[in-house]
């Protein structure tokens, strides 16, 4: 009996289980093309429909007519915030899908939109603060307090566990969702704007909030993009990580600040909009595979197109009256995410 | 593969404690250039701990780890990364994740921001691929594979890792018997044509006498004994580390000790 130096068992080519995709080039062209064309659609597509020919008259040589406002004050602003936060929500849910080790984790998850509804409601009944800007202003800060207080307790008792990430994400969760109740409750004077604001929604918001909110996604999409390499590292055990020379602490870190920059302009532009977060970087994986250098544009583009093409649904569902957006991404995104755990598992 | 000679570890006077419970009590042990060192005990012995602190998992309470008489505690993440690879016990990735991004994920402590992916990066995935045998899986997700080509996979990470020293953590814990072979067969690979040092935690004892270069016993936190196996593998040393009664004979295939347990001696202690 000898020992076989080139290994003997069981065959190693079984054809199944692979996938061959396009190349990630043409993938990342194929999205930008669409995102542009659900951009088009957005801006022309709605109660009332406008020709290409009017949407460029009305964007280049605004003439005051009744189609040139609609277009420039009602449409523009959502065919550019809408993108902005879907890529945002759709790159933060990569990031705390990878820290929390859970495909099935979102910023939601994370109590940040709980945090961010709180903002909301403590800056309109204690600070009285009734203005759009105002009002995003809080819904940031909301989510960053909340994402510094779950980091700082997850991080207390050493470890940042996966697992006790997202407890204490739940339970801040959970319990920013039933103080907002609270105070919504006793509260039924200002109720109605605040439903509003609290269901989230691309319509009506002034395009300045794009102009404070833009730059914020850039810079935590530009930081998760540096991440990228530590971040396909901890998809690991915490054992194979720090053994591959990762800083386990510090690469955690700045994850969650990139989530709640992410996750915080994103609210404060829109609002808690549900779901983008938890389906994009399924879908984005499935396109472009799991290496975060890959992955985070992928579900930027991805987001994007989920958002606005969300927002152009919700004109229709319910026409000539208006679906809150949240509705229409958890409907979609419900669908898509069954299917796509439906394929895994086959 | 490149050229590189071994390095050599000295674990000298460690001491290593679980807040007040002590692991480790003043363990010295040099681990051999271009061996296999096997760690064995019984449960508790703290065998993974004493490996982990090889690799730095665990911050000694006193004492220290020199590598080429450098103290491991001095050197940055990555550049000890780059000196000693670690296969943690029981280790986990996605399902979905690919052999061929698992095991470039080996790549880490050699990449940095300004050089992300280079040949040498790419040549060293390669011939780690090549050299466990699972090029041909590459587009293979990990849920789709079985254990033995999953734990190889594992060892062709650390291999693409391109480390002096090696550390295994019970690298065989739950793989039937064919794999455990096989899979030991490529960390004896690892030493022979690669060159590496490695360190092993094994359970079985028998396995444990035919790969080992130099065995080493711990109980209760030190070391109990120290050797090559035909001299560790007497059944007065078995009987005092691991609480057996065994007849030691020797396997007239590899002639290495086996041991064949006859009874626990436990009744006294308990």
């Amino acid at each position: 009996m000898t020992v076989n130096i080139k290994f003997s068992g069981p065959p190693l080519t079984v054809p199944s289980a692979t996938r061959q995709r396009p190349p990630t080039p043409a993938i990342y062209a194929g999205l930008l093309v669409a995102l542009c064309a659900v951009m088009l659609v957005s801006i022309s597509v709605g109660y009332r429909i406008y020709g290409l020919d009017q949407v460029w008259q009305a964007l280049t040589a605004f003439d005051g007519s009744e189609t040139a406002v609609v277009i420039a004050n009602l449409r523009l602003p959502r065919a550019v915030i809408a993108p902005l936060v879907g890529a945002g929500l759709g790159v933060a849910g990569v990031l705390v899908q990878t820290l929390s080790r859970n495909r099935i984790a979102s910023p939601d998850t994370l109590g940040l939109n709980a945090g961010a509804s709180l903002g909301v409601v403590i800056a309109s009944f204690w600070f009285g603060v009734g203005s759009m800007t105002g009002l995003s202003l809080a819904a940031a800060l909301g989510a960053l307090a909340t994402s510094v207080l779950v980091f700082a307790i997850a991080s207390s008792a050493g470890g940042l566990s996966p697992i006790r990430i997202v407890l204490i994400g739940v339970t801040f969760a959970g319990l920013g969702h039933s103080l907002v109740e609270v105070v919504l409750t006793t509260n039924e004077a200002q109720l109605s704007q605040l439903l509003f604001w609290l269901s989230g929604a691309f319509v009506d918001r002034p395009l300045a909030l794009a102009q404070t909110g833009g730059p914020i996604i850039a810079i935590g999409g530009a930081l998760a993009l540096l991440l990228a390499r530590p971040l396909d590292a901890l998809q690991a055990d915490d054992a194979t990580a720090t053994g591959l020379g990762v800083p386990l602490f510090l690469v955690r870190g700045l994850s969650f600040l990139a989530v709640s920059l992410l996750t915080g302009a994103a609210v404060s532009m829109a609002g808690p909009v549900g779901f983008i977060g938890l389906v994009v970087p399924h879908a984005a994986r499935w396109l472009v595979g799991l290496r975060h250098g890959r992955l985070i544009p992928a579900a930027a583009l991805i987001g994007a197109i989920y958002a606005t093409l969300a927002d152009v649904i919700a004109r229709f569902v319910v026409y000539p009256t208006e679906a809150p957006v949240g509705a229409i991404t958890a409907v979609v995104g419900g669908v898509v995410l069954l299917v796509l755990l439906k394929r895994r598992a086959a | 593969m490149t050229d590189r000679s071994s390095a050599r570890i000295d674990v000298r006077d460690l001491s290593l404690s679980y807040g007040k419970v002590n692991v480790l009590q003043s363990l010295s042990l040099p681990i051999e250039r271009g061996k296999i060192t096997v760690l064995a005990g019984p449960n508790g012995c703290g065998k993974s701990t004493l490996l982990r602190a090889i690799r730095r998992l665990h911050k000694p309470t006193s004492g220290g780890i020199y590598l080429e008489e450098v103290d491991i505690s001095r050197l940055g993440d990555k550049a000890l990364a780059r000196q000693i690879g670690l296969l943690a016990q029981s280790p986990s990735a996605p399902e979905d994740m690919t052999v061929e991004e698992l095991v470039r994920l080996g790549r880490y402590p050699h990449q940095s921001m300004l050089q992300p992916w280079s040949p040498d990066d790419a040549s060293a995935l390669e011939s780690a691929m090549s050299g466990t045998g699972v090029s041909s899986l590459r587009q293979r997700r990990l849920g789709s594979l079985s254990g033995g080509q999953l734990q190889r996979v594992w060892i062709a990470m650390v291999l693409a890792q391109q480390t002096d020293v090696v550390c295994l953590d019970e690298p065989v814990n739950h793989l039937d018997m064919a794999h455990q072979l096989d899979c030991l067969d490529l960390v004896r690979q690892l030493k022979n044509a690669f060159g590496r040092t490695v360190v092993l935690v094994l359970h079985d004892l028998n396995l444990a006498a035919r790969y080992a270069d130099h065995l080493v016993f711990l109980r209760d936190g030190a070391i109990a004994a120290s050797g090559s196996p035909e001299e560790l593998m007497t059944e007065a040393n078995i009987a005092r580390v691991f609480d057996v009664n065994a007849h030691v004979i020797t396997d007239p295939v590899h002639h290495r000790p086996l041991c064949i347990p006859l009874s626990t001696a436990r009744q006294a202690s308990a």
